[in-house]
């Protein structure tokens, strides 16, 4: 399994690229947020559901340039009076970044890409993690869901 | 079933149906009415008449460290891809049914739909609960003739409920959650 801090260690220098970033999430495409980094400590917004909103609307796009026939889909911008939030592939997941309007795309573009390519291997990796698991992991995710099955009667 | 970067258990469910059968009302209920579980925010993509448009979202747990990450989609036919979209990565469906006589081929079209885009895989991976909805309608379908309608058998479990009144909603969900959990466990 890939250490979940390395997500932590790429997201973190996305967001060291440009100032005017805020908020670098990696979801996978079913709306997971896998992990997130923000420049702020406190930035008050509800991350699993920009995360699931982030992947719906990439996959959407994905899925409406497969019916046009018209290749890969590469980025989604999405441009607000007061910030951007920009959408790629990596992978098996969606990165998305969210900044101030006065950002420089370029770079954004070009480091979203690269660092595309290294968190597309590490969820790669992430991902794989269920038919390889050590069996003492496979102990605690049944511990969890009995726990979680439990819970679940007394609701 | 996948697992976030703090190592929590993350199941999929959504809710599926023709359209206005009472999937986003089931979710709204379970989130303002049932109190023994623990919510995040609701997240809603619909029109300014309230009709969903993409899905709408709510993470859920029942404590510990496995949650629900609870969809619905738009029901409306023109919004098919979106629907495909938003099954991705799904571990369990509610299949909301219409119990109005005039939302048979409805309720059929759409049951068909989620079978072509789940495959094999409904029912034996996928586990499904179905939610005969607005059983308060006075010329609702009989409970057979939608099990007919939808084809069926004896091996999914079936509930009666009003999701406007909550009435088997919470039940419906239990039981989703648990095939999912059970699922999970003795895969």
């Amino acid at each position: 399994m890939s250490d979940p801090k390395a997500f932590d260690k790429i997201l973190t220098d996305i967001i060291r690229q440009d100032k005017g970033i805020k908020k670098v999430i990696l979801v996978d495409k079913t709306g997971l947020t896998i992990a997130n980094v923000s420049k702020l400590s406190y930035y008050p917004v509800d991350v699993d559901s920009i995360g699931a909103i982030a992947s719906a609307v990439f996959c959407a796009s994905e899925e409406q340039g497969k019916n046009l026939q018209i290749g890969e889909l590469e980025i989604v911008t999405s441009e607000f009076s007061e910030g951007k939030i920009f959408a790629s592939a990596c992978g098996k997941g969606v990165l998305c970044v969210v900044s101030e309007a006065e950002v420089n795309i370029g770079l954004i573009r070009l480091v979203m890409k690269k660092q595309g390519m290294q968190l597309a291997d590490e969820l790669d990796k992430f991902l794989a993690v269920e038919p390889m698991a050590p069996s003492k992991d496979r102990e605690l995710d049944e511990e969890d869901l009995k726990s979680a099955l439990a819970e679940l009667e007394r609701v | 079933m996948r697992k976030d970067d703090k190592g929590r258990i993350h199941l999929k469910l959504v809710f599926y149906g023709p359209s206005l059968g009472g999937k986003t009302t089931a979710l709204r209920w379970l989130y303002g009415k049932v109190e023994g579980l623990q919510k995040g925010e609701f997240t809603a993509i619909e029109d300014e008449t309230n009709r969903t448009l993409f899905f709408d979202y709510v993470p859920m747990s029942a404590g510990g460290r496995v949650l629900f990450d609870v969809f619905t989609v738009a029901g409306q036919k023109r919004h098919r891809h979106q629907r495909k979209v938003v099954l991705q990565g799904t571990d369990g469906i509610l299949f909301v049914a219409d119990s109005s006589p005039d939302q048979r081929d409805e309720n059929t079209e759409s049951f068909e739909e989620l079978k072509l885009f789940l495959g094999d895989a409904l029912g034996r991976e996928i586990p499904i609960v179905v939610m005969l909805n607005k059983r308060d309608l006075p010329n609702r379908m009989s409970r057979d003739e939608m099990l007919d309608l939808l084809g069926l058998g004896g091996n999914v479990p079936i509930y009666e409920t009003i999701a406007i009144q909550g009435v088997g909603v919470k039940r419906a969900f239990q039981a989703i959650a648990r095939e999912v959990i059970l699922k999970r466990m003795y895969k």
